[in-house]
């Protein structure tokens, strides 16, 4: 023990001489080892954990699929009697739960905060054990039907809008008019199975019995929502497609008699998807998460490749010391002892620093990716995370140890003290150069290509005009504290005063009575009443001020009048994308398109195309017309709850503000959500400026890493050749002669570097080819070539900048080999 | 008369480090004409080196003027200089300094390459093999430098020096890394060059060589403070 302590003293004694090599070692490794446990333990909690649920191998979701007349999957949603009607018949689950996911405003608090809900039957939370840190969860009594009105509320909405009121169960709170007492909160450990989107968080829970959709809805088959979920824990014995077999049968059979009498579903069919509660939180992510740790293992290599040219260099520079050792009778393997315990100490050093990295790397995902990866709220430092901490520093320190000892020409070590160190130095072999900076080359190509891909199609997709303006635009939804809900003729004339107030603020530019494109479209089912064929696009009701507003142009025919809101009129205005779907040449003014009432709209008008990060054309047919996706817009109601503000340059209005303005109106209204067209936008983007952001991050740190490491390894070998530059120089080589000696003799590692990167892509293709496929269009050769000059640029660098200290001074310096 | 090759008046080379100044050479004046054969000696510190740098251009001088077959080179930018270099001086050092990548045939072909026009193939290998022949190492011209003794490195080294057809030959210490045969040997070539024409400046310490040469000049603490013109030479 006490020789293993001496040992690595005197190793720490010979490392502290030299503070500029540990902190090379420990910044480059710290900080990508810390990229490798993040990676590491995200992919680990993908990929390999469990859920954190009781026999979480038995929960799945099944899903309602909607196919159309062609057998392609028209939609993926349920219609609520249908989900109803698999609830009651208790076929293969054991245990079953249905969900509607909404939003509303809690109208008893004094800052009426708009919450995240959930109504679930009583089964949700006893399938996955939640635990609980007051009170009790919903149980029986809260069962479909029961119309027992309490709440459970998340530990966050408890400390947050209560401050963690220990009498909290002793209070009711009010949404939507309906007060509900609160029977318990969810303990601080509770972790909500992420059904209805990544990071989304359910703040108030309540029974199923309370959600908000309408009576027409309840019986409707013919409307869908991908906001209604069913899970359970399947019976003991049945597999996932035994369970789709004794499902669809049943779901479909009443799905049948629901429609008999819709034109619009002849010939569709349903049928059940059964997929494992964790498929469906996970979604694609596990690919994002083996290509980030692609990406880090990467930028682990170039690092290594760094500190291994660091460690040779070190091994060279310490020959005449290990001479001395020999000298006195130490072996090859005293020497790799040596050696290795300066590598361990930097090792275990750089893996403290990569532990906190990475803590401080799991804080940064958790607030800062939470809407793209899933589970990232269970991201730890966690026994994973240690051992592979553990493992790495050790396999590192052998590594670099096992480099450096390689290097050394034991019997050569005793001419080194005999010719005091002239002649007979230890150097890394050109060999071993050539191979290091090919290696960097190749990564660096690899990595910097990979991740330009991916930046520039998140940037493209930022800076893609979306084709109307947002700019201080905002959206004002009301909510309505009361069960009694006005009547069309009771609310116009309060939706008007309220208007009114709202346009006669000093900071208003103008006001239209609907909401914004970003605030999201419904999808319709439509028939085109000339051919009787069907189609479903984006379906927004609007007022005759919004394309104004929005600026989103009238290319043909007219627009909305007050008169059409006011009557009711059937008319409609078509996107180009829809006119050019239902007629090839797109003139469609005048057709008559089909909702399936009496009267079909009448097409008065054709817009502009819109883009809206997200969305997706919503059948198959649309994907062929590749400018925007179809979309229908028909006169809203007077009534309409929906407000756009454009607000006057420079000028603000408050949620609170607009709160009293509806006070003052009718105090049943209050402000269900106020939010910036532009926030929205961004929200809508935040994957892609996460990707640009993150990608924009790699790729520098890939060319940082390997400009250093280039440098290093080029500045070495121009060191070794000191002496032949200054012979060059004496008998008449000008420093253009030599750059072109030093560029011209790496020109060969650098392109063997670019084949090699092209083999690791071929390999990552064969490997990967699903995810990579996809980006392999001809878009992709002027990002190779910006790469490659990149690359390249960064590699004429390291040739020319080690050279000019030896070629900007007269020729003695370089020839005698000192300042 | 005889053409002046070089030409040097009060040359004075000073060495600053941050506070101590070395004066290593101090109002050196130097004639050499076409053919003559110049020995610089002295004993260690006395500038010799320092003066042959200033002589083939390494290094700048601190004052005085620099003339090259009646061009002024006192003051000239990295890349005029190493021109002059290629075109007009010859360069042997203690060391040889050939590059172990390169054949024989190669080493003494570089300065051809470095020449602002590169002459015809054809050109460098008669010029080549004639610089070889010179030094009787045609033998040798596809060898790597590492496969040759010291003695035979060094007239690789002499005939690189000639191959540009240089205006002066400047030698450093030929013989200090090589035994006394092989030194007797390098020293013969020189002497055979000298009579055939080509101007040598070299620098020694050994006395035995030094006499060997028809002017001497001895240096001490910086100063030229003997000049020995000989009649008979080797």
């Amino acid at each position: 023990m006490s020789k293993f302590v001496r040992q690595h003293k005197q190793a720490w004694a010979s490392l502290k001489k030299k503070p500029g090599f540990i902190l090379t070692v420990l910044m480059t490794m710290g900080i990508t080892l810390g990229a490798l446990l993040c990676a590491v333990t995200l992919n680990y909690l993908l990929l390999v954990e469990p859920l954190p649920y009781p026999e979480q191998d038995r929960l799945f979701v099944a899903e309602h699929k909607l196919i159309g007349p062609e057998k392609e999957t028209k939609a993926v949603a349920y219609t609520y009697p249908g989900l109803v009607h698999l609830y009651k018949s208790k076929q293969a689950f054991e245990q079953a739960a249905m969900m509607i996911y909404g939003q509303d405003v809690i109208i008893s608090h004094s800052n009426q905060p708009l919450v995240n809900t959930t109504y679930v039957t009583p089964e949700f939370h006893q399938i996955i054990a939640s635990p609980m840190a007051v009170g009790r969860m919903f149980e029986a009594s809260e069962a479909i039907d029961t119309n027992n009105p309490v709440t459970m509320l998340s530990y966050n909405t408890w400390q947050q809008e209560y401050n963690g009121s220990a009498d909290i169960l002793d209070e009711k709170i009010n949404l939507s008019g309906i007060s509900y007492r609160v029977i318990g909160v969810l303990s601080e450990d509770f972790i909500e199975p992420e059904l209805n989107g990544i990071g989304q968080e359910t703040q108030v829970w309540l029974p199923w019995d309370y959600n908000q959709t309408g009576e027409g809805g309840r019986e409707s088959f013919g409307n869908i929502s991908n906001s209604l979920k069913f899970v359970g824990q399947l019976n003991k014995g049945v597999s996932q497609s035994q369970a789709q077999q004794l499902l669809t049968p049943l779901v479909s059979d009443r799905w049948q008699e629901g429609v008999v009498e819709i034109d619009f579903f002849n010939g569709w069919s349903v049928s059940m998807i059964v997929r494992p509660v964790k498929d469906v939180i996970l979604g694609d992510s596990e690919s994002i998460a083996v290509m980030l740790l692609a990406g880090v293992v990467g930028l682990v290599l170039i690092a290594c490749a760094n500190i291994s040219n660091l460690f040779m260099s070190r091994t060279a520079e310490k020959q005449r010391q290990m001479a001395i050792q020999a000298a006195l009778g130490a072996t090859k393997k005293h020497l790799f002892k040596t050696m290795f315990a300066e590598t361990t100490i930097l090792m275990f050093m750089s893996i403290i620093l990569a532990l906190v990295i990475s803590k401080v790397g799991f804080y940064i995902m958790q607030q800062y990716l939470g809407a793209v990866l899933p589970r990232v709220s269970e991201l730890s430092l966690n026994p994973i995370t240690f051992g592979c901490a553990v493992l790495v520093a050790i396999t590192f320190a052998l590594f670099f140890a096992k480099l450096s000892t390689r290097m050394i020409n034991y019997r050569a070590l005793n001419t080194t003290l005999q010719s005091s160190g002239k002649g007979s130095g230890l150097q890394v072999s050109k060999k071993t150069r050539q191979v290091l900076i090919a290696s960097q080359v190749a990564l660096a190509t690899v990595l910097v290509f990979a991740n330009f891909s991916l930046l520039k199609d998140a940037v493209k997709t930022i800076n893609a005009p979306i084709g109307f303006e947002t700019e201080n635009i905002s959206t004002l939804i009301l909510n309505f504290s009361s069960t009694n809900f006005p009547t069309r003729e009771e609310g116009i004339p309060i939706m008007a005063e309220i208007m009114e107030k709202l346009e006669a603020l000093p900071q208003v530019e103008s006001i239209s009575q609907s909401r914004s494109p970003l605030d999201g479209f419904g999808v319709r089912a439509l028939t085109s009443v000339a051919d009787n064929k069907n189609y479903t696009p984006y379906f927004n009701n609007v007022s005759h001020t919004y394309f104004d507003m929005i600026e989103q142009p009238l290319v043909q025919g007219d627009n909305f009048t007050l008169v059409d809101r006011k009557d009711g009129t059937d008319v409609m205005i078509v996107n180009q994308a829809f006119a050019k779907q239902l007629k090839a040449d797109g003139d469609v003014i005048g057709m008559q398109i089909s909702t399936g009432r009496p009267d079909p709209f009448k097409i008065i008008g054709i817009v502009r195309d819109i883009a809206i990060p997200g969305d997706a054309a919503t059948d198959h047919n649309s994907e062929a017309l590749g400018s925007g996706v179809p979309r229908a817009y028909v006169p809203n109601g007077l009534n309409n709850q929906s407000f756009m503000i454009k607000v006057k340059p420079g000028q603000l209005v408050s949620r609170e503000q607009l709160g009293k303005l509806l006070g003052d109106v009718d105090s049943r209204y209050a402000v269900f959500s106020f939010d910036a067209a532009s926030d929205i936008l961004t929200q809508r983007l935040f994957a892609e400026i996460t990707t640009a952001v993150t990608t924009a991050i790699l790729a520098s740190l890939v060319f940082l890493l390997a400009g250093i490491g280039l440098y290093g390894i080029l500045s070495y070998g121009t060191q070794l050749r000191r002496f032949e530059l200054g012979a060059r120089m004496a008998i008449g080589a000008t420093r253009k002669h030599l750059v072109s000696l030093i560029i011209g003799d790496n020109t060969k590692a650098i392109l063997v570097g670019f084949i090699g990167s092209i083999a690791l892509f071929a390999l990552a293709y064969i490997g990967m080819s699903e995810y990579i496929q996809p980006l392999l269009t001809w878009q992709v050769i002027p990002m190779l070539l910006v790469t490659l000059v990149l690359i390249v640029l960064v590699t004429l660098f390291a040739c020319y900048w080690p050279l000019r200290q030896y070629i900007n001074k007269p020729a003695i310096f370089t020839l005698r080999g000192s300042d | 008369m005889t053409e002046i090759k070089i030409e040097m008046k009060n040359i004075g080379k000073v060495f600053e480090t941050d506070d101590i100044e070395t004066h290593a050479l101090k109002d050196v004046n130097i004639v050499i004409r076409a053919g003559e054969y110049v020995s610089i000696s002295g004993p260690s510190g006395c500038g010799k080196s320092t003066l042959l740098s200033l002589l083939g251009l390494l290094d700048e001088s601190t004052s005085g003027s620099y003339v090259i077959e009646g061009k002024d080179v006192s003051h000239l930018s990295l890349d005029e200089a190493a021109g002059i270099r290629n075109e007009k001086i010859g360069f042997v050092f203690q060391s040889f300094n050939l590059i172990d990548e390169l054949s024989v045939f190669d080493n003494v072909a570089l300065p051809l390459q470095y020449k602002k026009e590169i002459p015809t193939d054809e050109f460098i290998k008669e010029r080549v093999e004639a610089c070889l022949k010179m030094v009787e190492m045609s033998h040798r011209a596809e060898h790597k430098p590492n496969q040759l003794s010291g003695g035979q490195q060094q007239r690789i080294a002499i005939a690189r020096a000639l191959v540009a057809d240089p205006a002066i030959l400047l030698v450093d210490e030929p013989t200090g890394n090589l035994d006394s045969q092989s030194g007797d040997t390098v020293m013969a070539v020189l002497a055979e060059l000298n009579k055939k024409g080509t101007t040598i400046c070299m620098v020694t310490h050994d006395a035995r060589y030094a006499d060997m040469a028809k002017i001497q000049l001895k240096l001490l603490d910086g100063q030229i403070v003997k000049e020995e013109r000989l009649k008979v030479a080797v």
